[in-house]
């Protein structure tokens, strides 16, 4: 070991400076995005919390402006959740790194666990003020300021005051001062996250108070929470070199390489072992993991990618669910035509299971909010705001022949357009998780979902135009009947009236069949979206 | 008043409300007059339209409009058939124009442009002339020259000597058929001057009296009562010569003189004059005349693009004299106004013409 002293002088710079250096790579660029991320990591905090306490989330936040000038901010976050103990506080929202979420193979919105303690920290780097926490815990409600000791990587947590709380009482509130943020309300902004987010989790309420006092309630619009995703073990395919070696550290039970690899992956039975064995002569799969070195990791993740593996389970992941999402776009935007797509699990690299949920609104509510080409993509319901250009779903949109599917101009019409992907494994393009990686098979699932959605919607366009068109087509012919008719009656000698009557009612029944052969196609028009299974017969692009 | 217009547009009328009462929707069918249905008639020796038909039908969407439009001339024509009034195409659009009703924001007729295409088209289907159905057009072209006609119009009968009509010519009606009878005819032969100013000088020369002919300029185009006119007067065996300018323009109002336009093909021989002769002005005679060829002037753009489509009208290319005469203006890019012939001496348009009829020098 080197120099103790030289050791610690060395890794409180790099934790403070790592933060001002990089924070870029967690998201905070730019002062409406720095905004929206801290916002993003409390509140999916307070989501997960909820949920895994089988609690319907409300959510409140609040946005105080205390200097327009110096753009020193202050953000109040409460959640219903179960509160967090007095020995946790500090970790959880002071440590990084420490969070739960880490090395936990399920879908889930956050994936890295550096949200909370990074925003104590941001906080605490542009104001030098703690942040204050109240959490009320099993009755009783602790008060607490939380800094951050950079030496040691450690939260300093002072408790303010702790009380026994009022009956039912329970949650988080998060309070914490920012500067170098601003609040604006754009498509990149706190509010549009919100009600994004709303979106996608239609069993939770939000309520937000903007800077200048407005108070916008998103209501709850399912009355159950999503069931909640099964852990599952990863699958050989969906494993790089660095996962395995993290793997084979924290294995505690296992002695040998082969029953450790048995153990903690899916699908690797016995057999496969000896297809491993007989690929890697010079891996000793009877050796400790802990002693794994990365070359051996290295030839292990090579020689996975030779074995024919059974596909991953596809069961643990857990969509918002087209009713859902009907009854969550209808509440929001009350669109004229919506069309959700309910399909089955994929899988990518041949080992990590994803899906892909749809949703497309049209007209109506989305032509009055004066919406029009809106994209609005998901990572396992969290809204990715950021980084569109370069993000598999706006790229799959953009490329889009809308056309195709009576949609004009994607640009300039009244459309919505829903993205959610799930997966255990997110493909991002890079920590700030704001873009999915073009993953050639999940941009393929994407590209057939956002297709089977647009049919539903095409053919009610379709429907809608053919029927105007017939209306249409009635209106200027009915409307010579009168003159037709006395001409023809000067020119013959018989009553108009007969002839105008028959007439009117030969115009009638003719368009009237017309009618009938639209409302026959129009039926099976936005009722589709129910997700069969077939991807190999969608690839008509 | 046309006794056989009249059947014809009740026989249209009862035609339509006869399906109208078998609970189909009305259909009217016409003769298709377009360019591909304009065909050269060598027999007749003028153009006529196709066999091919076009039934427009009322329940079509792209069509109802028209249909009501036809059907609305065709009242209305019979309406003037019966109170024995005439009125000009546009005196009937006028008639027409009014609004479909309170509630619909539409006019039976907007533009004139829209009547006119109709008339056109009952007088195909219909095989009728506009003038059977009283409908007159405007009137351009004059005539001089020793001829009587009685005129029947406005109740009276009016005894007309075209050889008494001073400095101004008698005006040709736009319906010479229709209550117009020839009384006496002693000309010789017919004069066509392309241009008033011409007409007016061979007049004052006093040319139709001395040559005992009918001087007739259509003032440009002719209208469709001169070329009524000149087909009757071909039907009495007097030869027809046509002096135009040496241009694409002047060479198109001849031929359209005699073989009909393809505008109104569909008029066919009633209204072509196939017999005329074409005696000038010629790209031949700037050779001939020396002193024309320094009032050449340089031919527009209009001239030389319609000589080149005369030159792809399979009834002018089949002559090598005119094929000869268009491919000079195309590679001199000259024209010649028939006014030039007056250049030298005022008097030498009549030796010209008398030159050119005694020595049979024309083109057909």
């Amino acid at each position: 070991m080197p120099d103790d002293d030289v050791f610690k002088q060395f890794k409180e710079h790099s934790i403070a400076e790592f933060f001002k250096k990089n924070r870029q790579m967690l998201g905070f660029t730019g002062k409406v995005r720095s905004m929206t991320i801290i916002v993003h990591e409390i509140v999916t905090n307070s989501l997960d919390a909820c949920e895994e306490a089988g609690v319907l989330p409300d959510i409140f936040v609040q946005v105080d402006e205390l200097d327009k000038e110096k753009e020193h901010y202050r953000l109040t976050i409460k959640d219903n959740g179960p509160g967090i103990p007095r020995s946790h506080l500090g970790k959880a929202l002071g440590q990084m790194l420490a969070g739960t979420k880490f090395h936990r193979y399920l879908q889930q919105r956050g994936q890295q666990g550096i949200g909370a303690a990074a925003c104590t920290m941001f906080s605490y780097l542009t104001t030098g003020q703690p942040t204050k926490a109240v959490s009320v815990y099993k009755g009783k409600k602790l008060t607490a300021s939380i800094g951050i000791d950079f030496k040691q990587n450690k939260p300093v947590v002072e408790v303010i005051e702790e009380v026994d709380a009022s009956e039912g009482e329970s949650g988080l509130t998060f309070i914490s001062e920012f500067k170098d943020v601003r609040y604006e309300r754009s498509n990149y902004g706190v509010y549009e996250y919100l009600r994004r987010t709303a979106l996608a989790n239609p069993h939770c309420a939000i309520t937000l108070i903007e800077p200048e006092g407005r108070s916008t309630a998103f209501p709850r619009s399912v009355i159950v929470n999503p069931s909640k995703p099964t852990e599952i073990k990863p699958h050989p395919l969906g494993i790089g070199t660095h996962d395995l070696l993290e793997f084979a550290r924290q294995n505690r039970e296992k002695r040998r390489l082969s029953s450790f690899l048995q153990e903690t992956f899916s699908r690797v039975s016995a057999g496969k072992i000896d297809e491993l064995r007989a690929l890697l002569p010079n891996v000793d799969l009877n050796k400790n993991p802990q002693d794994l070195s990365w070359e051996e990791a290295e030839a292990l993740v090579k020689a996975f990618s030779q074995v024919k593996w059974i596909a991953p389970a596809t069961d643990s992941l857990v969509p918002i669910g087209k009713d859902q999402v009907e009854v969550s776009f209808r509440n929001i935007f009350n669109p004229e035509v919506l069309v959700v797509t309910e399909r089955s699990p994929k899988v990518y690299r041949g080992g990590i299971p994803f899906m892909v949920e749809v949703g497309i609104a049209y007209g109506g509510g989305v032509a009055e909010a004066g919406k029009k080409g809106e994209v609005m993509r998901f990572a396992n319901r969290v809204p990715l705001l950021f980084d569109s250009g370069g993000c598999a779903i706006t790229e799959t949109i953009k490329t889009m022949d809308w056309k195709r599917y009576d949609v004009k101009d994607f640009e300039e019409e009244p459309i919505a357009v829903l993205v959610n992907l799930i997966s255990v494994h997110v493909p991002y393009t890079s920590a700030g998780k704001q873009a999915v990686s073009p993953e050639e098979d999940v941009m393929d699932e994407i590209k057939f979902a956002i297709m089977e959605a647009s049919r539903g919607v095409q053919k009610y366009l379709s429907g809608k135009r053919k029927a105007h068109e017939i209306a249409t087509k009635k209106k200027v012919v009915s409307r010579y009947i009168q003159q037709l008719s006395g001409d023809l009656s000067s020119l013959t000698g018989e009553k108009k009236a007969d002839i105008e009557k028959a007439l009117t009612k030969i115009v009638e029944e003719k368009y009237a069949r017309e009618d009938m052969e639209v409302e026959e196609t129009a039926e099976t028009g936005p009722e589709t979206g129910n997700g069969k299974p077939d991807a190999d017969n969608e690839g008509e692009e | 008043m046309s006794d056989a217009a009249n059947t014809k547009l009740q026989a249209l009328g009862t035609q339509m409300v006869k399906e109208v009462q078998k609970g189909e929707g009305p259909t009217f069918e016409t003769v298709l007059r377009t360019k591909s249905n304009t065909i050269f008639d060598e027999g007749m020796g003028c153009l006529r339209t196709g066999e091919k038909k076009e039934v427009r039908k009322f329940l079509s969407v792209a069509q109802a409009r028209t249909f009501m439009q036809t059907v609305a001339i065709a009242a209305k024509s019979r309406q003037f058939l019966k109170e024995n009034l005439h009125t000009s195409i546009r005196g009937l659009f006028y008639q027409l124009k009014f609004t479909l009703g309170e509630d619909i924001d539409e006019d039976l007729f907007t533009e004139q442009s829209e009547s006119n295409a109709l008339i056109e088209d009952l007088e195909v289907a219909l095989k009728i002339k506009r003038e059977d159905l009283n409908l007159t057009t405007d009137r351009k072209g004059f005539v001089a020259g020793p001829m009587t006609i009685l005129d029947k119009f406005g109740g009276e009968d009016t005894l007309i000597d075209l050889s008494k009509q001073g400095r101004s010519g008698w005006s040709i009606p736009s319906d010479v058929d229709n209550g117009m009878e020839i009384k006496q005819l002693d000309a010789d032969y017919v004069l066509v001057v392309e241009k008033d100013a011409l007409w007016q000088r061979l007049n004052e020369d006093k040319f139709w009296k001395k040559e005992n002919c009918l001087l007739v300029t259509p003032k440009g185009q002719s209208t469709r009562g001169t070329r009524r006119l000149l087909r009757k007067l071909a039907d009495r065996k007097l030869p027809i010569y046509c002096l135009m300018d040496c241009d694409a323009w002047g060479w198109y109002i001849y031929w359209t003189i005699k073989t009909g336009s393809m505008n109104l093909a569909y008029l066919g021989k009633d209204f072509a004059v196939p017999e005329s002769k074409f005696l000038g002005v010629t790209m031949s005679d700037i050779k001939e005349f020396e002193f024309l060829d320094k009032l050449t002037i340089k031919a527009k753009d209009v001239d030389v693009k319609r000589a080149e489509e005369m030159l792809g009208y399979p009834w002018i290319n089949r002559y090598p004299d005119w094929v000869r005469e268009l491919k000079m203006v195309l590679k001199t890019k000259k024209k010649i106004e028939q006014d030039a012939l007056q250049g030298q001496r005022l008097t030498f348009v009549g030796e010209y013409i008398n030159k050119k009829i005694n020595n049979k020098e024309w083109l057909s």
